[in-house]
């Protein structure tokens, strides 16, 4: 005698698996992303922001220390259309990475874009480090090259600051909430 | 099931079995491994995000796959029983008693293990731990920054004692190299550098102290440009070429004129301090321990979560394999004896095919065999009793059709008196329908005075295998019947009281028959015998007619003679009359305790030196010394077959009177060593006017037989050796309880060997 079909059994698994990663899934904390601008520019989207309130003290404590301490930020690229299922166009993905060198009292930070290292600063004050890590200016983002000229498109941006435990043992990724540009055409540049 | 069906099949188990514990085994020691590598490795590589997440969902994989076998197997349990499957109550209790035990130890375990490990966490983050590292970083520290702050004011110093100096003129190279010779000497620093802008002018370093050359300048722009930025700068190199140690590098910049800044390069002195090797490593090693306690604590809740989860990951491993383990142990009892028990109600059911297909090796593997082989005998047995039945039935319609057609009557009656079956010559004899008697009370079919007579008889106590044989007198049906009666008592495996079997024989004709034979034969003898007497009474009568008519003169001594021979004749007659007489009215037995060794004594003396030559002799055997009979009915049987021996006797010769016991019978023997009977006389010399001597009324011995019979017993005639006759006399030993004599004995029953007076 079989009760349950094997079928049945995967989705109800599945479907379990699905509530308990969500409920684990991302926390929303006290940090945002603010001054979202972007810019084209010789058809290359370039892309100002701020992370504000990110560097409590857990993550001062986490660089100090000598942890690799990362930041990274998730940018899609949308077409500004009503319907959700057709207006992801691109994503890239910015990584601040922070190691500090206890010895000589200095910052590396290196910044990887969608994998790739792309700026190595080295620093001695944690506030440059910081500033470093938060603000971007002029940060070229998407190229343009072959988008509809005409169409609309706009820049979301979020921060990913890491992982955190609930109840000190279900881990949770910490996640800012989605901050959208204004809507702009490859033309503006 | 064939040999290599069960190899595969246990060759599957086993391999499933060894299978399941390999992987056990291997998860364990990968987990072992990984915990004692772990404790190797940087805390980072330990609480790695991507980590944490993989032993998370790890875990919830397990715990949902342990959910699911749970909530599966209690499902699976619960339609068993609803649906009352055979053995679900046994396999439910089974299977919890199973998992409990699999499941308790570990749940209990886990809270304590896991109290344990954070309690060790709070340990490695105690407070004492924790100030005594701060404290040492902060030594480290200082002893950083007081290098750094002292580079920067010795830097000052010299930058103010060579800040006049133009540092291009060739003409004042030698007076700066001197001053600045002089002052690392006096300032105590190990290196000592003027910059104009970026470009090194002259350096002097201390060469005891190991430098060989000046820095490269590459390395040092950064720090020349801070310090033109900023007036001042410091850096520490870590590891400086050519020398051992750390490198404390300060720079202060300024210009000769405040005017025009950009007018013309800044003039940077740098300032090199070395801290010794040992020192640096001290302070290299504190800042390590520092870091490395730091990271610790900033990674104390992902380790602890880690750690956690690799418990609860092994926990849960742990709890599936146990479980998995006490269900497969679960089923592997359950299966064969569920199996057994639908076996069990399908063989009740009748299904003597059912074979119950499980295959395991332990004892209830053999108790499957055996039950499998039981259910084979059983189909066995079962095929075997029917063909039986078919035979017994086929042999019962032929005893039927026997019975339906044998003369006699039989009757069988049941332990409990009724009767359960006849056959219609007993319906014909006892004239009786076969509703009036069969499946009836024998009390109830023989209810009236002449059956009740038979049912008597049929109630009569009596032994497994004894046979009773009667005569019985009945009026049936409104005639007079004689039938012989034979009770036999039916073998009962169960040893109660068990039936009986009546076999009914009407003797009426026959007997009628008989007696019109011995009437007849009656009658010619006692014609023959009056014949005899007769003839001379006539030719007396004749001659005296004769002799009367002739007047002879010897007629008186003619009449004399005449009348002395028709007296005579007549009481010849007259006794042959009487002896019928004494034959017909046989007087009622009066029996008593007879000595038998002082009447064989006397019937001894009475007839010693009859016949000279001929020895008398008596014996009589312990047991059989007394007798209860007729005293003179005793002696007229003896004496009969006394007379008859010693006449049968030729000298020399020995007759032997003996008496002994057999069972519950008395034996007289009278043993002759005479000429013996021949074997048709055996059968007739009890016959009534029957002899062998020509003589005589040949009721003697017919009278001995009668007697005997009136006494309950029976005689036997045998040969004796090596020649001779043996007339066993047989009675009871003791007066029988009911010594009413029968009514009629047979003329003609007495056979051979076992003549019986019924």
């Amino acid at each position: 005698m079989r009760p349950f079909a094997p079928w049945i059994v995967a989705v109800v698994c599945v479907s379990l698996l699905a509530v308990v990663a969500g409920a684990s899934g991302r926390s929303r904390p006290e940090a945002r992303i603010e001054a979202l601008e972007v810019a084209v520019e010789n058809r290359r989207l370039m892309v100002s922001f701020h992370l504000v309130d990110a560097f409590g003290d857990d993550l001062r404590r986490r660089v100090d220390s000598g942890l690799p301490t990362e930041l990274s930020y998730e940018l899609e690229l949308n077409r500004d259309r009503k319907r959700w299922f057709d207006k992801d166009l691109e994503t890239s993905r910015l990584q601040a990475i922070a190691m500090f060198n206890a010895v000589t009292s200095e910052y590396l930070i290196n910044f990887k874009q969608d994998g790739r290292l792309i700026e190595s600063r080295m620093v001695r004050d944690r506030d440059d480090l910081i500033e470093a890590m938060t603000h971007f200016d002029g940060l070229p983002a998407f190229d343009l090259d072959g988008r509809d000229a005409e169409s609309r498109y706009l820049l979301r941006v979020r921060a990913r600051l890491g992982v955190r435990n609930a109840f000190g043992w279900i881990p949770r990724s910490l996640a800012t909430d989605w901050i959208e540009s204004r809507k702009f055409r490859v033309g503006d540049g | 099931m064939d040999l290599r069906r069960r190899f595969l099949r246990h060759r599957k188990d086993s391999r499933l079995i060894l299978g399941g514990l390999v992987a056990l085994l291997a998860i364990c020691a990968f987990v072992y491994y990984t915990l004692q590598r772990g404790r190797g490795l940087p805390a980072q590589m330990a609480t790695n995000n991507v980590l944490l997440f993989v032993l998370w969902y790890i875990n919830i994989i397990l715990i949902l796959t342990i959910v699911f076998i749970l909530v599966r197997s209690f499902f699976r349990l619960l339609i068993e029983r609803q649906n009352r499957i055979l053995g679900s109550k046994f396999k439910t209790r089974l299977v919890a008693t199973a998992i409990s035990l699999s499941l308790i130890p570990v749940m209990i375990l886990f809270p304590f293990a896991t109290r344990l490990l954070l309690d060790s966490f709070d340990q490695w983050f105690a407070t004492p731990v924790s100030e005594v590292v701060a404290e040492a970083h902060a030594a480290a520290d200082e002893l950083a920054r007081r290098l750094e702050e002292d580079g920067l004011r010795k830097a000052g110093l010299v930058l103010r004692q060579v800040i006049g100096i133009d540092l291009l003129d060739l003409s004042q190279q030698a007076d700066l190299q001197d001053r600045l010779q002089r002052l690392r000497a006096d300032l105590d620093v190990d290196f000592l550098a003027v910059y104009d802008g970026t470009e090194p002018i002259y350096g002097t370093a201390d060469v005891a102290a190991g430098f060989r050359r000046m820095p490269d300048p590459r390395g040092l722009k950064r720090l020349l440009e801070r310090a033109i930025e900023d007036g001042e700068a410091s850096k520490v190199v870590a590891e400086p070429l050519d020398v051992e140690g750390q490198l404390y590098l300060a720079a202060a910049s300024g210009r000769r004129s405040s005017s025009d800044a950009s007018a013309e390069p800044a003039t940077v002195v740098l300032v090199g301090t070395l801290l010794p090797p040992d020192l640096a490593d001290r302070r290299a090693r504190l800042i390590d321990a520092y870091q490395s306690y730091l990271q610790l604590e900033v990674q104390k809740e992902d380790l602890r979560a880690a750690y956690l989860l690799n418990l609860l990951m092994v926990t849960l491993l742990v709890i599936l394999a146990f479980t998995s383990i006490s269900l497969r142990l679960a089923r592997r009892v359950t299966v064969p004896i569920q199996a057994l028990a639908e076996g069990t109600q399908r063989v009740s059911r009748g299904d003597l095919d059912h074979q119950v297909d499980v295959e395991v090796d332990d004892e209830l593997g053999r108790l499957v065999t055996d039950f499998n082989h039981m259910t084979s005998e059983l189909r066995a047995s079962r095929t075997l009793l029917d063909r039986q039945n078919l035979e017994l039935a086929a042999s019962n319609e032929r005893i039927a059709a026997v019975l339906a057609n044998v003369a006699a009557g039989v009757l069988a009656i049941g332990p409990e008196g009724d009767i359960l079956t006849c056959n219609s010559a007993a319906l014909a004899i006892l004239a009786q329908r076969e509703d009036e008697v069969v499946s009836r009370p024998a009390s109830e079919a023989w209810s009236d005075p002449e059956r009740a007579k038979l049912r008597e008889l049929a109630e009569l106590p009596l032994v497994d295998g004894q046979r009773l044989g009667r005569q019985l007198q009945l009026t049936l049906g409104g005639e007079w019947k004689t039938l012989d009666v034979k009770v036999t008592t039916l073998p009962d495996p169960a040893a109660r009281s068990g039936g009986r079997v009546l076999v009914l024989e009407d003797l009426t004709e026959l007997i009628k028959a008989q007696k019109m034979a011995a009437w007849n034969e009656v009658a010619r003898r006692i014609a023959h015998e009056i014949k005899n007497p007769l003839t001379p009474i006539r030719l007396a009568a004749e001659r005296l007619l004769r002799k009367h008519g002739a007047a002879d003169p010897n007629f008186a001594t003619t009449l004399e003679r005449g009348v002395a021979t028709i007296t005579r004749e007549v009481d010849s007659l007259k006794g042959m009359v009487d002896e019928f007489s004494r034959f017909a009215r046989m007087p009622e037995p009066r029996p008593t305790t007879i000595d038998l060794a002082a009447l064989f004594d006397e019937l001894v003396h009475l007839h010693l030196d009859i016949k000279p030559g001929v020895e008398l002799a008596t014996q009589v055997d312990a047991g059989a010394e007394t007798v209860f009979f007729d005293l003179e009915q005793l002696k007229r049987v003896l004496l009969n077959l006394l007379d008859n021996a010693i006449e049968a006797t030729e000298a020399p010769g020995r007759i032997l009177l003996h008496s002994h016991r057999e069972g519950d019978r008395l034996h007289f023997d009278v043993i002759d060593s005479g000429r013996g009977i021949r074997g048709a006389d055996k059968e007739r010399v009890f016959l009534p006017y029957y002899s062998t001597k020509g003589r005589g009324t040949g009721l003697g011995l017919a009278i001995v037989h009668r007697i005997v019979g009136d006494h309950h017993g029976e005689i036997v005639i045998g040969d004796a050796e090596p020649r001779g006759t043996i007339v066993s006399v047989r009675v009871p030993h003791t007066a029988p309880l009911n010594t009413a004599p029968l009514n009629t004995a047979p003329l003609n029953t007495a056979p051979r060997d076992t003549a019986r007076s019924a």
